[in-house]
């Protein structure tokens, strides 16, 4: 590996500094700043209107930022240098009514010095049945199907993908989230955001949130739930057992399981052994994205 | 597959795929002239005059459909959004927009010269139907820029009633329906002030072998830099709404 060779292979995928974007008295997004590593996936959550798709745009070179910069792999976002390396997924997949997936992923494949063979894509994103129909007919899952596919066609070193399985039934997720995660394995890099956590906490390696425009939270799951500081607990007892009353105040009741999100799962594990003879599938377990998010949204410790 | 033939095989495509398209831009102007100008066929210069004029308005269409609606349609579209992320620089999509605008063009045209023939009989020198084919290919400039401009100023769910609403009028306001001297006198008036019967006059003096008045080349000129300037205002602002 030459200096040079060297050199590029350290550059992020992106990087971005004090980004800002005001759309007239909205501040849309506020000194964000972000990094993305080579082979890396990073989910960008937060609520609507949250900011997730102003950066996006920033970052891909389809709005220019009022304050801050971002590169891709070393090249103002935006330049064909930059756009040389990415691939996206159309949040609004309107394709061309009169075109089939075929004639679009050719088309956006004749663009890139080393894209995908078309008929990979096909596989990979179920498209077998619709790739030469015309798209004027298509459902809005078969149409994201198509705009998941676009995303790679170019075969590029760093995929955004906003909202990618909006609309997709649960096959077409499925098949999303591994193409994906595959994809970060095999050294790619991904930018993904998404109302489907599960689908951030299976594919991404770190996660930042941010809210009304500034970045909230920034860490690895694990990073998350150990500042949460929180865990499920949860257990079984037979139909005619009764619970100690300090056991009812800490745990609610759903069917026949009692769960409880707590900071001492492990000393309230003890007492309930301890209080509780009939016990019966105790599990500790940590919070999903999802929950650990809103416990600390609901403790204000984001 | 180049960036360019990618552009112009998915132009290509798009257009001929869409009867809404290519039936008022190519069909259109030969089946109106086949209703209103084949009668004026055999009455020598009045033929002549007749496929000028709507070779002309063929050349109108293709501007104000072609450039007009699918710019206004694009400009709203997530699709160009997205084709704003693939490395290229934007000269591949319009020049492949501009060459299938002169295809269309020289289509619409050449079946108005067949139209005249079969329909009216009529008998042009081919040195002249190739002249006026020339002219008009050069009357598409200010009329592309006239297209291009509304592209860029209307919405895409006004765009085609405002193409209309100019087309139709401009098309007899300046005089390709209704020879300039059967015109209201009134009217007659304000055609002297419109692009499209200038464009008339330059066409007309084609077929009728005269070099074009130097008063139509002019207000051509002047006309195409005042579309050069709104294109290019309209082009301005509908970049910094969408992408600043």
């Amino acid at each position: 590996m030459d200096a040079t060779t060297s050199r590029t292979a350290m550059v992020p995928a992106i990087n971005a500094r004090d980004l800002g974007k005001r759309f007239g008295a909205i501040e849309a997004l506020a000194d964000l700043s972000l990094e993305l590593r080579r082979g890396e996936a990073l989910g960008l959550i937060g609520t609507n209107g949250a900011g997730k798709t102003t950066a996006l745009t920033l970052l891909q070179g389809l709005r220019r930022a009022d304050t801050g910069n971002a590169e891709i792999f070393g090249h103002p976002a935006g330049s064909v240098e930059a756009r040389r390396h990415i691939g996206i997924t159309p949040q609004n997949a309107d394709f061309p009514e009169q075109m089939s997936p075929r004639e679009v992923l050719t088309y956006a494949a004749a663009h890139f010095d080393r894209p995908k063979p078309v008929d990979e894509l096909v596989a990979a994103f179920g498209l077998e049945r619709l790739i030469d129909r015309r798209m004027g007919g298509f459902s809005g899952g078969e149409l994201r199907r198509v705009a998941l596919a676009l995303a790679f066609v170019g075969n590029p070193e760093l995929v955004f993908a906003d909202e990618p399985t909006a609309g997709l039934d649960t096959g077409g997720q499925d098949m999303f989230k591994a193409y994906a995660r595959s994809y970060v394995d095999n050294g790619g890099s991904l930018l993904l955001t998404s109302h489907h956590w599960d689908e951030i906490e299976h594919i991404c390696d770190r996660i930042v949130m941010i809210d009304r425009g500034r970045r909230l939270l920034e860490g690895t799951l694990d990073d998350i739930r150990h500042k949460a500081g929180r865990n499920r607990i949860s257990f079984t007892v037979p139909a005619k057992a009764s619970l100690p009353p300090w056991a009812r105040e800490h745990f609610q009741r759903s069917g026949n399981r009692w769960s409880a999100i707590s900071a001492e799962s492990d000393a309230l594990a003890r007492r309930l052994i301890a209080d509780l003879p009939a016990l019966q599938e105790l599990h500790i377990e940590p919070l999903d994205l999802k929950e650990t998010v809103a416990q600390m949204q609901m403790e204000r410790t984001i | 597959m180049s960036i360019l033939q990618a552009n112009l095989v998915l132009t290509f495509k798009r257009l001929l795929r869409l009867p809404g398209f290519w039936v008022p831009t190519i069909l259109f102007p030969a089946m109106l002239y086949a209703f209103f100008g084949a009668q004026t066929a055999g009455i020598g210069p009045a033929a002549n005059y007749a496929v000028a004029s709507f070779a002309v308005y063929a050349v109108l269409g293709v501007a104000f459909f072609q450039f007009g609606v699918s710019i206004a349609e694009d400009r709203q579209s997530a699709f160009a959004v997205w084709q704003r992320s693939l490395p290229a620089r934007p000269f591949a999509s319009w020049a492949a927009r501009l060459c299938a605008a002169l295809v269309f063009a020289v289509a619409a045209v050449a079946l108005v010269l067949v139209t005249a023939r079969l329909v009216g009989g009529l008998r042009m020198e081919p040195g002249t139907q190739a002249r006026l084919l020339a002219t008009c290919l050069f009357l598409a400039i200010p009329a592309t820029f006239m297209g291009t401009a509304l592209g860029y100023l209307a919405s895409r769910h006004s765009v085609v009633a405002v193409a209309n609403l100019i087309f139709l009028p401009l098309a007899y306001l300046g005089g390709l329906w209704v020879p300039p001297p059967a015109l209201p006198s009134q009217i007659n008036t304000i055609s002297q002030w419109t692009p499209t019967r200038h464009m008339g006059e330059v066409a007309w003096a084609t077929v009728a072998g005269r070099l074009p008045p130097q008063t139509s080349v002019m207000a051509l000129l002047t006309f195409t830099i005042a579309f050069i300037a709104l294109t290019w205002l309209a082009y301005r602002r509908d970049r910094r709404s969408r992408f600043g």
